[in-house]
């Protein structure tokens, strides 16, 4: 049927929602969900127990796999996207449902496969009519534990071979632990047919770093395996059998566009400058362990900020020393020559409910990051001596998270260097660390000229730093219009602080999603930032942007965002001022929107 | 029986992850454990997650959360405690 309206080698293009950034040209790899056909069989009276029993060990053998790829997830995308397969597990055994599925074969004297097949389709009916999109959307968890279970029924399992070095994944709707079992290394990039913004195929795209379009219609009714395919996030489009002109157009944009490009890493290799020659260097934001491959080929000059809290999971609760210790060993390694910049446990709040710490009416301005680690000063022991052991091993330094005066700093280095002296008591090997200061409360940008003559270095976290100062809370919809990282007092703060760092000799390195977006890099270059760490797969465009740019130029454009009143005065200077001086790097869609009747 | 109104407050709701850790907790106690929405249109068994998803609680849906058995006092602080703590999704703003 689909045959006879595909025309052999037709470009077809197709409109979705880019939930991951990025290009890629490559060739589809067809995944099928496993939905697959159930057929309705009656049993004899005395066959029934034996069908419940097959039914429990199809269930026992979808745990194993379930627990399987947990394992797997955790370790390449971190805890904290694991946690869904908690979830199927729990669908897995979930007494009421298997209840029900004994039931119906035991009533209706049918096979496994069809009572797991009719409970299944009845829960989903349910599902489709709640009314919340996002709960909605987890219908698919439980179409996927059923799918599982079905196929478990019949003793295979899901697999995926090999992937070919440019698969792009096309499928009707990835299932959570579809995506999961992908082949990591291989896989390009994702098209879905159907999906949202919160789907698991687009969080763990993005955790990977690689693009997803979902949202595509019927494209996998169309696309064959092998097919050539161009999967653009940017312009939220996906092209089947480009035809050569298109296929010229992207290869070339390709070449342009780092993620897909090897040779970032070569670039790497020599000194980034400015057009009048300012050396500029470009750092990696790291924290799963996934993102370490990037590192390297995206050219970073070592990691600026590694976000030692993923370390730490519900489940395990706080790692132990030696865990620690082989873990910042791993990330030197990674990181090389340039170092690795480990930020304390940004840990606090309701995280650590669980292990008696007591529940924050306000968890953002509580107990959290570096007064968290003084209050209990085991664990701030700990993860220094597991740092100081790995820096014998590896350049390692360490940022104190969420310092608000200087009195935070120096309570933390008396902890650290207590420990220093200990283990080398013990006859430990321990390596010098460089200790830095997370400069993202307001106290601390007011005070920043005292804290510089207590530190080694500044880390700036913009993130925190504009939430802290506009008191925007970022995760609150609400309040979305209140949140804006070119707010004049955003600007004076990070000049201050740089400044702070340059009077006292010590670098300040610019942490956080800011630096990311090329247009905010160059305004933060111009109020004097020369040091940044960022998400690896955005230094490639980072470093284009930089490469082409002059130091003075951007300064001058700074100077006159300071002066501004309104954080629209300065979107609108930004707007100007770029598309006068730098029409070509700077498309309208790379600068700031201008604000709807504002 | 012990009774205690809770609201959900995590901007995703009772979805699965929140759910997962939900029935996880009811689990380790050997008290019933319900939840019914103050509007009456549904409850659920705490301890079965179908269940407790099936309740569609969205952000600022009023649940009432009931324990009966020997262990009830302690079940039902457990799970009101992590409603209160909207299920430890509040640290996603703490990224640098």
């Amino acid at each position: 049927m689909t045959r006879r309206r595909r025309i052999e080698g037709q470009e077809t293009r197709w409109r979705g929602l880019g939930v991951s950034e990025g290009i890629v040209v490559g060739r589809v790899l067809r995944v099928f969900n496993g939905a697959r056909q159930v057929y309705r069989a009656t049993l004899d009276e005395k066959d029934v127990e034996r069908e419940v029993r097959r039914l429990r060990a199809a269930v026992r053998l979808a745990r194993m796999q379930l627990l399987a790829i947990k394992a797997r997830a955790e370790k390449e995308l971190g805890a904290e996207h694991a946690y869904i397969f908690d979830a199927h597990l729990l669908m897995l055994e979930d007494r009421k449902f298997l209840q029900d599925v004994g039931r119906h074969i035991r009533e209706d004297r049918v096979n496994a496969e069809w009572a797991v097949k009719v409970a299944a389709d009845r829960l989903l009916a349910i599902y489709a009519e709640v009314k919340d999109d996002y709960l909605r959307a987890r219908g698919s968890d439980i179409e996927d534990v059923t799918q599982r279970l079905i196929v478990a029924l019949s003793g295979e399992r899901h697999s995926y071979k090999k992937l070919s070095e440019d698969a792009v994944i096309v499928s009707e709707d990835l299932l959570p632990s579809a995506a999961a079992e992908l082949d990591f290394e291989h896989a390009r990039a994702i098209a879905t047919d159907s999906g949202g913004w919160t789907s698991h195929t687009a969080i763990i795209a993005r955790g990977l770093g690689i693009p997803a379009i979902v949202g595509l219609r019927d494209l996998h009714r169309h696309a064959r395996t092998g097919d050539r395919i161009i999967v653009d996030s940017q312009q939220d489009v996906v092209i089947l059998h480009p035809s050569d002109s298109t296929l010229e157009h992207y290869k070339s944009l390709e070449k342009r566009t780092p993620r897909t490009n090897y040779t970032a890493a070569e670039d790497g290799d020599k000194p980034l400058r400015t057009l009048d020659g300012k050396e500029i260097v470009l750092r990696a934001n790291v924290e799963l362990p996934a993102e370490y491959e990037d590192v390297r080929r995206f050219g970073a000059r070592g990691i600026g900020l590694y976000r030692s809290e993923f370390l730490f999971s519900h489940k395990r609760g706080m790692p132990t020393e030696d865990e620690q210790c082989e873990a910042y060993i791993e990330v030197a390694e990674v990181a090389g020559d340039e170092g690795a910049t480990v930020r304390l446990f940004d840990l606090g709040g309701e995280k650590m409910v669980a292990f008696g710490a007591e529940l924050e009416r306000n968890p953002t301005l509580g107990l959290r990051a570096i007064r968290f680690s003084l209050t209990h000063e085991e664990v701030l022991r700990t993860q220094a001596r597991a740092i100081l052991r790995a820096a014998a091993r590896g350049r390692l330094d360490i940022v104190l998270p969420m310092i608000s005066d200087v009195m935070d700093v120096r309570r933390a280095r008396r902890i650290i260097n207590e420990e220093r002296v200990r283990l080398e008591s013990e006859g430990r090997e321990v390596g010098g660390v460089r200790i830095g200061a997370m400069i993202e409360v307001p106290s601390a940008v007011m005070t920043a000229d005292k804290i510089a003559r207590d530190v080694d270095f500044f880390s700036l976290g913009t993130n925190d730093l504009v939430q802290y100062l506009l008191a925007v809370d970022r995760s609150n919809e609400g309040v979305a219009d209140w949140f804006r990282s070119l707010h004049p007092s955003v600007l004076q703060s990070i000049y201050r602080t740089i400044d702070a760092a340059r009077k006292a000799f010590i670098p300040a390195v610019i942490c956080g999603e800011m630096a990311s977006t090329p247009a905010y890099a160059v305004v933060l270059l111009g109020l004097g930032a020369t040091d940044f760490s960022m998400t690896p797969s955005s230094i490639p465009r980072v470093r284009r942007t930089i490469e082409n740019v002059k130091f003075a130029e951007a300064q001058e454009i700074a100077r006159e965002c300071l002066e501004c009143e309104t954080a629209d005065d300065v979107e609108e200077l930004v707007r100007e001022r770029f598309t006068e001086k730098w029409r070509e790097l700077f498309p309208p869609k790379s600068l700031p929107a201008p604000r709807v009747g504002g | 029986m012990i009774e205690r109104r809770v609201t959900v407050t995590n901007r995703l709701g009772l979805h699965a992850r929140a759910a997962a850790l939900l029935v996880r907790t009811a689990n380790t106690y050997k008290s019933a454990l319900r939840l019914e929405r103050t509007d009456g249109t549904a409850s659920a068994d705490a301890k079965s997650i179908l269940s407790v998803l099936m309740l569609a609680a969205s952000r600022g849906t009023e649940l009432l959360a009931t324990a009966e058995g020997v262990d009830e006092t302690e079940a039902i602080s457990a799970v009101c405690g992590l409603f209160a703590e909207g299920f430890g999704e509040g640290e996603r703003v703490d990224k640098a």
